[in-house]
Parts: C-alpha cells; sequence; structure tokens
C-alpha cells in the first residue's frame, strides 16, 4: 500500500471478510481511505474488487448467499457512522455514495429521465430544481453540451463513452459525498477513456473517489493512492 | 463426414417441422375464410333487425350472430379484467419477494392450476352458482359466474408470464435503481415493472385468445343458445364459439351450417382486435412510464 497524500480520513473499514456460500472472497481487511482523493483499487481478476466496492453502498445484500463479517464506516457530514447499524437508511446511504458500474447502465429512458431519476426517487418534484440540478451533473460530467439539444431521446442512443458519463452524471445528481467507480473505463475507447478521467480528476475536489482499475498508466494519471487487494486464500 | 450428415438432417427436420407447422395454421385459417367470408354479410350479423337499432340496443336481433358476439367481447374483457390485477400482482411476488420452499410450493401449485382441465373449472363454476343460489336467489349460471371461472382458468398464464418476464431481467438493470438510493417498491415500479410490459402483455394476449375460444367452461356456466344482449352480470348470454359448437352439432340446413363458418371467422376477427388492442395499450404504457417527461 503506498500513500502520496496525507488527508482528513474518509472511509475505514474493520477486519472485513467476504463470503459467497463458504468461498471467502475478502480476508480480514482493515483500510482507510483518504477523503477529496482518488483511491485506485487494484488485484487480479475475481478477488473480490467489485464485492469490495459493494461494501459501501451495501448493494450486495441484493445478491443471494453473500455473507460479511467485520465493520465499515464512512464520514457522513462530518460525523463517523457504522454504515451497517440497524439505525442507517439505506436509500439514504446509497444516496451518499453513489456508484457507477463497468458496463454503462443507462435506464430505458429519456436522456433527462435518467439523469432526475434519482431525483423521483428520492421525492423531489419540483421543476425549476429538478431541471436546474440535470443540467449541474450534466455538467459535471463533461456531458451538457453534447446532449442538450436531445434529452428526450432515448438515452441508449448516445455512444459508449456517453453513456458512462450519463450514468456519471446520473450518480452526482444527489451530490453524493463518496463516489464508487468499477472500471468505468474498461470498455471504451482510449479518447472516451481520457475524457472521463479528466473529469474524475475535476470531481475530486468535492468526491471521495474509488476507483477500481486495470489499467497501470491509468492509475499513474489520476490516483492518489493505490490499494492492493490481497490474494485471499479460498 | 458422418457428423455433419447428422448435421444436415437435424438442419433439414427443424425446418420441415417449421414448415409444417407454417402450412398447417395456413390451411386452417385459409379453409375457414374460403368457407366464411362469402357468408358475411351484415344479414348474417343483424338478420332482419336494422344495424343502428341493434347497436343503439332499441330492437333485439334474433336470429344474427350480434348478441353472441357482443356475448363474447364482455365475456372476455370481463375475465382478462379480473384475472390481470391479481395475475400481476401474484407474478410480481412469486418473481420479487418469496424465496426458497414458499416459492417451490407456489411454484407448484401454480403448475397444478394450470393443468387443470377446463371442464373440471366449468363444474366448479356450475356448483359455486348452484351453492351461491341457495342465499341469493338471483344468482343463476350467468356473465358472471362464466368470467369468474374464466379468470381462474387463465390465471397461471398470467402469474407465469409476468413472473418470467421479471426474473429475466439482467442483473445490471436490476441493481441500477437500488444503488441510486430506490427502496424495492420503487425498483418494481419505476423500472422493473415497466421493462416486462412486453411480457405481461403476451400473457395477457395469451389470457385473451383462451378466454375467447373456451367452450367447456362457459356451457356449465351460464351460456345459452338464445338469450340476446345480456341486461346485466347476473344475466345469461349467448357467445361465438358455443354458437359454432351448437350450429355445427344441430344443423338443420347447408345455411346453418355455413353460418357457422362466418361465425367462426368473425371470432377470429374479434380477437385479433383484442390482440392489437393490448399491443396499442402496452406501447402506451411504456411510453408513458419510460419517455415522457
Amino acid at each position: 500500500m503506498t500513500e502520496n497524500k496525507s488527508n482528513g480520513i474518509k472511509i475505514k473499514t474493520v477486519n472485513l471478510s467476504f463470503y459467497y456460500n463458504r468461498r471467502q472472497v475478502l480476508k480480514e481487511i482493515s483500510v482507510e481511505f483518504p477523503e477529496r482523493s482518488i483511491s485506485a483499487i487494484v488485484g487480479p481478476s475475481g478477488q473480490g474488487k467489485s464485492t469490495f466496492l459493494m461494501i459501501f453502498n451495501r448493494l450486495w445484500e441484493t445478491i443471494p448467499d453473500a455473507r460479511m463479517e467485520g465493520e465499515a464506516f464512512i464520514r457522513l457530514k462530518n460525523k463517523w457512522v457504522n454504515i451497517y447499524d440497524r439505525s442507517i437508511s439505506l436509500p439514504e446511504l446509497r444516496r451518499s455514495a453513489g456508484m457507477v458500474f463497468q458496463t454503462p447502465n443507462p435506464l430505458p429512458m429519456s436522456i433527462f429521465k435518467n439523469i432526475s431519476f434519482p431525483l423521483k426517487l428520492s421525492g423531489e418534484t419540483e421543476k425549476q430544481s429538478v431541471e436546474e440540478k440535470v443540467e449541474s451533473a450534466l455538467k459535471q460530467a463533461f456531458l451538457w453540451d453534447e446532449v442538450k439539444d436531445r434529452l428526450t431521446d432515448d438515452a441508449r442512443s448516445l455512444s459508449g463513452g456517453q453513456q458512462q458519463r450519463l450514468c456519471i452524471a446520473r450518480a452526482l445528481t444527489l451530490d453524493p459525498e463518496i463516489l464508487l467507480l468499477d472500471e468505468p473505463t474498461s470498455f471504451l475507447d482510449a479518447k472516451s477513456g481520457r475524457i472521463i478521467e479528466d473529469l474524475l480528476l475535476n470531481l475530486k475536489e468535492r468526491c471521495t473517489i474509488l476507483l477500481i482499475s486495470h489499467y497501470m498508466d491509468q492509475i499513474r494519471r489520476i490516483a492518489d493512492r493505490v490499494m492492493e487487494l490481497p490474494a485471499s486464500d479460498s | 463426414m458422418k457428423e455433419r450428415l447428422i448435421e444436415i438432417f437435424i438442419k433439414s427436420f427443424a425446418w420441415l417441422s417449421g414448415l409444417l407447422l407454417l402450412s398447417a395454421a395456413f390451411v386452417i385459417v385459409g379453409f375457414l375464410l374460403v368457407k366464411g367470408v362469402p357468408t358475411l354479410s351484415l344479414s348474417l350479423i343483424f338478420g332482419d333487425t336494422s344495424p343502428a337499432d341493434a347497436l343503439l340496443l332499441r330492437r333485439q336481433v334474433l336470429i344474427g350472430l350480434f348478441p353472441a358476439m357482443a356475448g363474447t367481447c364482455l365475456l372476455v374483457l370481463l375475465a382478462v379484467g379480473l384475472a390481470t390485477p391479481v395475475g400481476l400482482a401474484a407474478g410480481i411476488y412469486l418473481a420479487e419477494y418469496s424465496r426458497g420452499n414458499l416459492k417451490s410450493f407456489f411454484s407448484l401449485f401454480y403448475d397444478i392450476l394450470s393443468g387443470i382441465p377446463s371442464i373440471v373449472i366449468g363444474l366448479f363454476g356450475f356448483s359455486l352458482a348452484i351453492s351461491l343460489h341457495h342465499y341469493v336467489k338471483e344468482i343463476y349460471p350467468c356473465l358472471l359466474i362464466s368470467a369468474l371461472a374464466l379468470a381462474f382458468l387463465v390465471l397461471p398464464y398470467l402469474i407465469r408470464t409476468t413472473q418470467f418476464a421479471m426474473e429475466s431481467i439482467p442483473s445490471e438493470i436490476r441493481l441500477t435503481a437500488p444503488a441510486l438510493g430506490a427502496t424495492k417498491l420503487q425498483n418494481i415500479a419505476y423500472v422493473l415493472f415497466p421493462r416486462s410490459l412486453p411480457g405481461i402483455a403476451s400473457g395477457v394476449i395469451l389470457a385473451v385468445g383462451r378466454c375467447a375460444e373456451d367452450t367447456a367452461v362457459i356451457m356449465l356456466t351460464g351460456v345459452v343458445a338464445a338469450a340476446g344482449i345480456p341486461g346485466s352480470l347476473l344475466s345469461a348470454y349467448e357467445a361465438l364459439p358455443f354458437y359454432i359448437y351448437y350450429i355445427s352439432s344441430q344443423y338443420r340446413d347447408a345455411y346453418e351450417l355455413q353460418t357457422g363458418y362466418g361465425a367462426a371467422v368473425i371470432l377470429l376477427i374479434i380477437c385479433a382486435c383484442l390482440f392489437l388492442a393490448a399491443f396499442y395499450l402496452k406501447n402506451q404504457l411504456m411510453n408513458r412510464m419510460l419517455y415522457r417527461q
């Protein structure tokens, strides 16, 4: 584990282990991630990198036969919270920790509806503020100029790189404190990938970013810190 | 070389099977059209009553097919209308909420339900009407009892197609909304259900076809040869499949047999119209749920 910058700590895990059925994929991981930085997570495929990311928005709980041991904490609104505490509201946690997947996953709706979808989920209906938030999210994701005239088009008509930026914009609409990215550029060509790298560098001023990546040059370009997920004996 | 021959054989067998089915369908529909279309006329439908009077229910149609057409349409709409909400809810429950043993128990139960012969369901409807008659004197075998029995008959199709459509949504899409803070109910309402609509629509279409063609159930639960347009849910009614069945076994002259073919063509046309309506409804719903701002 290497550290380039020291900052306030945003995320930490304590003795975290994870199992699918009886197969152990993560073994007693205790790690801390500083805020307002990009932390890259590396390791061979099939070692539970995606699972590790899903610890922080508890998305793994939808997977049958998965089990976690240990604890995970996030400093939300400047207060340390155990995100596996009973008092935690799952939708609220997932709004504070946005996630972007490896394959762009726009919903089969218009561009506007995709971006405003999280607002609809959280019950925000005031038209003017929804429109403002959609515009600001699209600008942060470097997509506004390309789509501002075609917001009612089907989101699936965008190119791969645009779709991925759409997904980033969608995760940004709720102003999350953490952004979890699972190999966001692996299906994109080099140029689209570089645009996403630039926008991530721009975002780290306001978000703590955890990024899974396979590309060493990408990590060298944008990551402040690299965490290698230790191989687990299964 | 041997493997190549086997491959050619299987390929041609598959082709032949497909072709056979297609030509069988063409022959049946063609036969019906050749026999039935020449008999189609306003007098076949309305007899000697003027169409305007018949449509506005000012005068009874005594010898035309109009009451049977109206009866079939009402029956299908009522039965599918009753079965659809229940079927969708049960399908969603099976796909999204039930787990483990309970799920396998329900699945087995619905499979058994879909295997019950329609004549048994008809008998059950008949018994229901008789036992209800003990308490409420107005209840005889009637439109409502038929619709309930038919709804019961098509419920398994609706449940299974809904469940299958929901379960076959890929996991990336399934996880999208929860990752953005959606509750389970929000995920179902905004993403999973709209995505399943095409599958669900095909279930509804199957149900419509089944309700429109069924004769065994309605024969025991309220259809009669000459009842006119049903006045209420509790009155007897006429239906096209029953008319076809009745006329083909009891016809007195060549003309009456011809009207049977005519009735079959009209039944096909009504089914086609109901299918189109279901498709239109599906497209409108998807559009409203997914694209409109």
